[in-house]
């Protein structure tokens, strides 16, 4: 559907479309981790949008899962700063699959680390939607002993996060070409998965300048770990920013960075 | 395509919420549509089937002849490991039944063929302090959303479609005892709601709220001494002292954690344009401490819903010494006197007296016993204020040799009361008021008491006892023209469910022991009964669809009675727990 509407709209495009990836249709690229769950989660995620798998979208996991219910995973997809739709992030062998989706802004340089939870040893992927249409797709093994997704938070034995719900501590890293926002909500991000304790978890993430605007907009998915630390880099700018973020119970929480 | 696939690009969103504003336009519940309630069958889009609260249909086609062919087409289970009471009333609009479960959970179901549609579950803090239950009794409905309370003192709205939060505010700090357990109502684009927590020494009030953005509008304490608010281009002005000022009725400092809860709500007339709430017991249950009035606990009041002024107040118990919330829904009904119509309304207190009030100003019209037994107080005086018997308060624990405990007394009805949360019916064809009550006392005795934000604020120990070995529930058919009952029917364990009366002839009401029944509504007759597998402490309701009369109940054994019960538990405790709710209509 994308690519007939761009045929419609932009002619120039068509060439560079045609060029750029000209075998998707015929005859899909087969999945380098090999994955069961390819087929379903590519269908869920990427539907019927043409795709290559690209070693430019990077995605870091550790050697191994030490703690299941916290793995640093990192996305880098800065190759394609820029020139960037959206990214979705998501792990095949977890019960909830989808991880996060970033819309980054063209300030942003297109980099996110955060923390997950999984349930065991899964690929864990990133795929990139670049502005003609096609998504790029990087994946990485990540190595689990498992259970991360049903294994209550530790929040729930502790009634320490009822009193500080979304209290954020924050830290800005002066890199060479950008700032990084570092950043730790107090959240404890129940799956739903586990006996009598609802779906509660950060939902909606925006990183905003002093008008209001977005640089950077996130959906999160309960698969992220409790108590979120999430990374962005934002290029270098003059302005403040402010963090806003939104949970599925609808309680709303706003931090200046 | 899925959600992921097609994404929340802007261009997306941005057709989608354009599609809801025209929906809303069409479908959603409008003020008229709540107003009109009673009479529009096809749905159930108010709390006591219109707004006030006569929970009357005029349905007939389910009646004395065809009611015992009535049959199950569906059950939904609320599922969970969360089987608690369930005191909801469903709401039915369009096709989409709404109902809450225990544990402030919210489900939408397919009233065709009781598929789940979506389900809420609010994340509560361990910390919530909900004195008598996990309960809740119902939505609201306005626009495209699905408005209810939580236990941590939140109101939320939900998208009726998805069940995603469109707004959520927070009412009242959980952990100074305040928790929502009663259906708020929307009047003239308002959503109104009262709070719980009498027994944690809070201090009642009812607020208003823009229902569509949840922009708060106004605040009414219910003690005597608070500064009410009104928002006024969203700021926050002084809207005057609930009582003109505080000390009138209360002594020293404790109007401040005065309790007076508004915990089950309230109705609405829109021919005399006020809201009705009652409230609870003042805090703590030991009036010794707090002699006075102690204004407006256990009261009704009547409260502009565009100013969130108090009209008008009639309290039932002055000085409450019983826990004898007056918290009981005032119902408005009409009825001739001479040719003359008179504009009344109706309430049956925990105290065991049921009263008829001039609803235009609350004046007394008159009041009546309508249980077998009350030990507190002699009648009541020409203004209907209770004559008491001296010796049936508790005493004071001052006066013993120790101060630890005063002189226990054997008072009747006991605190759960003559008549408690379950609401009742009006019949406009009868002209009868149709009360689930209760037959037990207690006894009661008085211990010294401080408060402590967030703990018990009672200062009463109590034990719970049954006044007949065959019954304790009794259903009874009231005049208020007369105060004489009609008719009765005695159930073994206590009623805790509400009525509905319908023109069919019928009054329907569930029991703890799990029977939804039907009753002949002049004489008693039960003409039908369900067992649904657990017990009931819901309140049915009735609709039409495709021209079929239908009939819905939750059902799911709890409430306070298991909780408080004492002696009484004895009759309750086989019950066994669940949540669900029936739906029923007559064979084609």
């Amino acid at each position: 559907m994308k690519i007939k509407t761009i045929f419609t709209l932009c002619p120039s495009l068509i060439l560079s479309v045609l060029l750029s990836v000209p075998s998707y249709a015929s005859e899909p690229a087969e999945d380098p981790l090999s994955s069961v769950m390819w087929d379903y989660n590519r269908q869920i995620f990427l539907g019927d949008t043409p795709y290559v798998f690209d070693d430019r979208v990077r995605v870091g996991v550790p050697d191994f899962a030490e703690d299941p219910t916290q793995v640093p995973v990192d996305v880098d997809a800065s190759a394609f700063a820029g020139d960037i739709q959206r990214i979705v992030a998501w792990a095949d062998l977890n019960p909830i699959q989808h991880i996060f989706t970033y819309y980054p802004h063209p300030d942003v340089v297109p980099k996110v680390s955060l923390r997950i939870k999984v349930q065991q040893s899964t690929p864990v992927r990133a795929a990139v939607l670049t502005k003609d249409g096609v998504w790029h797709v990087g994946g990485n093994l990540l190595a689990a002993s498992g259970g991360g997704c049903t294994t209550p938070s530790v929040g729930n034995a502790d009634p320490y996060w009822e009193s500080h719900l979304g209290e954020t501590k924050s830290r800005v890293f002066q890199l060479a070409d950008a700032s990084r926002y570092k950043f730790r909500v107090i959240h404890p991000m129940d799956t739903g998965l586990v006996g009598s304790i609802p779906e509660f978890f950060i939902q909606q993430v925006e990183l905003r300048d002093t008008r209001g605007s977005a640089l950077v907009r996130m959906e999160l998915s309960p698969p992220v770990s409790e108590n979120p630390v999430i990374t962005f880099d934002v290029a270098k700018q003059d302005t403040k920013h402010h963090l806003w973020l939104r949970d599925n119970n609808g309680n709303e929480f706003e931090k200046a960075l | 395509m899925s959600k992921f696939a097609t994404g929340k690009g802007f261009a997306v969103t941005a057709l989608v919420a354009a599609m809801s504003l025209s929906g809303m336009a069409n479908a959603g519940v409008t003020d008229k549509d709540i107003l009109n309630d009673q009479m529009t069958t096809g749905d159930v889009v108010s709390n006591g089937l219109g707004p006030r609260g006569q929970r009357y249909s005029p349905l007939t086609a389910v009646n004395t002849d065809t009611v015992q062919d009535l049959k199950a087409v569906w059950s939904f289970s609320f599922g969970g490991e969360k089987q608690r009471g369930q005191e909801s009333q469903p709401m039915v609009k369009d096709g989409v039944m709404y109902v809450t479960g225990s544990y402030s959970r919210v489900f939408a179901v397919d009233v065709k063929t009781g598929d789940e549609l979506w389900q809420y579950d609010a994340r509560l803090p361990d910390g919530i302090m909900p004195c008598c239950d996990v309960i809740n009794r119902g939505v609201a409905l306005y626009g495209d959303l699905v408005i209810f309370g939580t236990l941590d003192a939140k109101l939320v709205a939900l998208d009726k479609t998805t069940g995603k939060v469109k707004w959520k505010k927070k009412v009242g700090d959980y952990k100074a005892g305040y928790s929502l357990t009663a259906a708020p109502i929307v009047v003239k684009g308002k959503v109104i709601t009262g709070v719980s927590g009498g027994e944690f020494g809070i201090v009642g009030k009812v607020e208003a709220y823009d229902a569509k953005t949840g922009k708060i509008a106004w605040t009414r304490p219910t003690v005597e001494g608070h500064m009410g608010y009104i928002w006024k281009d969203g700021k926050k002005v002084e809207n005057g002292i609930s009582g003109g000022k505080a000390g009138q009725t209360w002594p020293g400092d404790l109007w401040k954690t005065g309790g007076a809860a508004t915990w089950l709500g309230g109705t609405y007339d829109p021919e005399v344009d006020l809201l009705f709430f009652g409230t609870g017991n003042p805090a703590p249950w030991n009036s010794h401490l707090r002699p006075g009035d102690n204004l407006f606990s256990s009261s009704r009041l009547a409260i502009d819903p565009d100013t969130g002024k108090i009209a008008w107040h009639f309290q039932t118990t002055p000085n409450d010494g019983w826990d004898f919330d007056g918290v009981n829904e005032l119902i408005s009904f009409d009825y001739k006197d001479g040719g003359k119509t008179v504009k009344a309304a109706a309430t049956a207190d925990r105290n065991g007296f049921m009263y008829v009030l001039n609803r235009e100003n609350g004046d007394f019209i008159r009041g009546f016993p309508f249980v077998d037994e009350i030990s507190w107080a002699k009648g009541l005086d020409k203004k209907g204020r209770p004559i008491y018997v001296d010796e049936n308060r508790p005493g004071n624990p001052a006066d013993s040799k120790d101060g630890k405990k005063g002189k226990a007394i054997r008072a009747v009805p006991s605190f759960l009361g003559g008549k408690n949360w379950m609401p009742m019916a009006f019949s406009q064809d009868t002209g009868l008021f149709y009360v689930p009550s209760n037959e037990w006392a207690m006894d009661i005795w008085n211990e010294p008491v401080s408060y402590k934000k967030g703990a018990a604020y009672l200062g009463a120990g109590f034990t719970i006892s049954s006044l007949n070995d065959d019954y304790i529930g009794v259903l009874r058919a009231m005049d208020p023209k007369t105060g004489k009952e009609v008719w009765r029917y005695k159930n073994y364990a206590p009623l805790w469910g509400g009525v509905l009366a319908t023109a069919g002839n019928l009054v329907f009401m569930g029991n703890p022991e799990g029977y939804l029944m039907a009753f002949d509504a002049k004489n008693g007759e039960m003409k039908y009964k369900f067992n649904t597998g657990s017990g009931i402490v819901g309140s049915p309701i009735t609709w039409e669809m495709d021209g079929e009369q239908y009939v819905s109940v939750v059902s799911g054994w709890g409430g306070a009675v298991p909780l408080w019960g004492g002696e009484v538990a004895k009759r309750v405790k086989h019950l066994n727990q669940g949540g669900s709710v029936w739906t029923f209509k007559l064979p084609k």
